[in-house]
């Protein structure tokens, strides 16, 4: 175990250190080494780096990539807990309608052009992160009322049934608003262009705190796994306990898409492949998720804006290109 | 048994929901929509005036002699098309086609048009709008338009979304999103022919042409280029274009240099390659937000550019720049000032 957590460690700084070296402009690694050094020491560069190369590595290709990984361990952990705690290989925030909240927050942003006062500039992050969370919790109130168990199908399809109609009203926005109607699928689709530092503190202790809180109860996600029945003989008030994971991991999601847009599959991905490699106890699961999803998003990310030169395409687009055929072999092979 | 069909569904519709949630439905832009049927479209329809050189194309425009009506068998787009004997009534579908009827003066013979248009300066303001992705049949139907125009950017969807009108007998004529100067003055001079009077087009290219020509011709004396970004969507999906883009001919004609110039039609530009690139000046024609210029300057990291630092960052008419039509006239020269404040 040991062995392999050494391996995904290493592979990941490796990842992470392609992903500053490569970029739409190629500059040296020793070059991009200075300029962080410098940057971090706050010493002088000789006169002979350009101020665009500067900005490209230290304002541009760094916060970029950290983002990502940021996001990208967020989402998959919250992935994580979601398929264990609703005991789904298949569920997600997205499922229980994040996006589609988090989507109508943005849409009343973008297509309203609603503005939060004092945050003006944070506006569309902060509607989106409150709406996506909103959407889970209406949804999971609604299955806790419905439904006395808390029965997992029971969150499940009222996580969807709220989500499709959250959707609707997302659509019914975009059909009265056609003006600015791109922008909002825009942002949908994803994007890791123009992340500057400032996201990046704010979504880093976000990041800790919800990881650590979900980590905190790793063995109630174990027990979990077994069945909630035998979670209960053990001693888990699995009721408050689902309620805790189910918010701090769709808290997780809606923080995380509200700065990237909606990005989907890392979150069902990665955790399946921690599982593969790791074995289902959580205490495992939770970091290598963090970790695991983190360096994906960041690949993906590199993909996303090397693979044409002078181009980006949609990183949604690059994890769902590698995160479907996933999806289906996953379905598949459940059904045997 | 029942347990397994139970969660078969679940699975099924867990799929089938997060299949909805990414589907990246494409939105109607403005008229400059980047698609794959539409070049191809608009490649064929240039090829309909091969052996005029674009050169050769604008002298005989200019000169106004030997205006050729065009040929009115096919649109555009090469579609075979049966022109009514009479038109009274024209529906417009895209801002560029209203202009150009405009232009020509027939804008008391727009009975309907697409939302798009409804900037469009000249048109009866009381004349019913509808969306040009999902037109309202019955009620344009009702209008009893002879013809209409329909940019090319509504195919973006794969279907034909006017064939309802041409099974009710009505001439659709497609005019794909031109890519060139020539080429709008060709879909001017097409217009002018389906409207009946090919002469009504030698005035309005006549005056786009001379006008171009003398902005050339300043532009020709400029040796020490600028370089030049030009961005028609925001961050973070920066959309902006390089070679074989009416703007892109533009930004030469002003003596000036696209840093994207190396690239084909319409792109989403990689942030590092525009601060790589460093312009001298940034243009933008983004008018969904509400301070294009500030949100270029306030970009993480752009403060590098060249363009930030000088404050050389402008808004060019949306409509004027996005539009092909005749109107390019007036986004050429607002982008000529902002580019060389001191030669134009």
């Amino acid at each position: 175990m040991k062995r392999k957590i050494t391996i995904s460690i290493i592979i990941s700084i490796l990842a992470l250190l392609f992903a500053v070296a490569l970029g739409s402009v190629y500059i040296s690694p020793m070059d991009i080494l200075r300029i962080i050094g410098s940057k971090l020491f706050k010493s002088q560069l000789p006169e002979a780096f350009s101020d665009t190369n500067i900005s490209i590595i230290w304002n541009l290709r760094l916060p970029r990539t950290l983002v990502a990984f940021v996001v990208g361990g967020m989402i998959s952990v919250s992935g994580a807990v979601m398929q264990s705690v609703l005991k789904n290989p298949l569920a997600s925030s997205y499922t229980l309608g994040v996006s589609a909240g988090a989507s109508l927050g943005a849409g009343f942003a973008i297509l309203f052009g609603f503005s939060l006062p004092l945050i003006g500039g944070f506006s569309l992050p902060v509607m989106g992160f409150i709406f996506g969370l909103g959407t889970i919790l209406l949804g999971i109130s609604f299955a806790g009322r419905l439904d006395k168990g808390f029965e997992n199908n029971t969150i499940i399809l009222t996580g969807m049934v709220i989500s499709l109609f959250v959707n609707a009203m997302v659509t019914l926005m975009s059909a009265i608003e056609r003006e600015h109607m791109q922008r909002l699928i825009y942002w949908q689709m994803g994007s890791f262009s123009a992340q500057d530092w400032k996201n990046l503190f704010i979504l880093l202790p976000i990041a800790a705190v919800g990881i650590l809180l979900v980590f905190h109860y790793n063995r109630e996600l174990d027990m979990l796994t077994f069945g909630e029945e035998q979670a209960k003989t053990m001693g888990v008030n699995t009721k408050l306990v689902k309620w805790i994971l189910l918010i701090a991991a769709a808290a997780l999601t809606g923080s995380a898409i509200s700065f990237a847009g909606v990005i989907g599959f890392v979150d069902l991905v990665a955790p399946h492949v921690v599982r593969k490699i790791f074995g289902s106890s959580h205490r495992y699961v939770i970091p290598m998720s963090a970790l695991l999803g983190g360096v994906f998003m960041v690949i993906c990310d590199l993909v996303s804006r090397t693979v044409i030169p002078n181009q980006e395409i949609p990183v949604g687009a690059v994890t769902a290109l590698i995160g479907a055929p996933f999806f289906a072999y996953i379905f598949f092979s459940k059904r045997e | 048994m029942k347990k397994i069909i139970v969660r078969f569904l679940l699975v099924v519709l867990l799929i089938a929901c997060t299949g909805c949630g990414s589907n990246d439905v494409k939105a109607p832009e403005a008229d400059v929509k980047p698609d794959e049927t539409q070049e191809a479209d608009s490649d064929t329809a240039e090829d309909t005036t091969d052996g005029l050189t674009d050169d050769a194309a604008n002298d005989e425009m200019a000169s106004g002699e030997n205006t050729v009506a065009a040929d009115l068998t096919t649109d555009r787009q090469g579609n075979e098309i049966t022109l009514p004997e009479q038109i009274e009534r024209v529906m417009v579908a895209g801002p560029s086609n209203a202009e150009i009827l405009v232009g020509l003066g027939y804008a008391d013979k727009i009975a309907a048009a697409d939302v798009y248009s409804g900037n469009v300066e000249g048109l009866n303001s009381d004349i019913p709008m509808f969306d040009m992705t999902a037109p309202d049949v019955e009620k344009i139907l009702q209008l009893e338009p002879d013809v209409i125009f329909v940019t090319g950017m509504v195919q973006a969807t794969g279907e034909d979304l006017y064939k309802p009108f041409k099974d009710a007998g009505v001439c659709v004529i497609y005019i794909p999103s031109s890519n060139s100067i020539a080429s709008i003055e060709e879909d001017i001079r097409y217009i002018a022919s389906v409207m009946g009077d090919v002469s009504k087009s030698d005035a309005i290219i006549q005056e786009m042409s001379e006008e171009i020509n003398a902005i050339k011709a300043v532009g020709e004396t400029i040796t020490d280029k600028k370089k030049v970004y030009f961005e028609i969507a925001a961050a973070p999906n920066m959309y902006s274009f390089g070679d074989g883009v009416f703007l892109n001919e533009m930004i030469e004609i002003i003596g000036a240099e696209n840093i994207l110039k190396s690239e084909e039609k319409w792109i989403t530009a990689a942030d590092e390659a525009v601060v790589a690139g460093n312009p001298d000046v940034i243009l933008t024609s983004v008018n969904y937000i509400d301070n294009p210029v500030d949100e270029i300057k306030g970009r993480a990291g752009w403060d590098a550019i060249t363009a930030v630092k000088d404050d050389a960052v402008y808004y060019i008419d949306t409509d004027a720049s996005n539009n092909p039509s005749q109107n390019i006239v007036k986004a050429l020269k607002e982008m000529a000032k902002a580019i060389y404040p001191d030669k134009y």
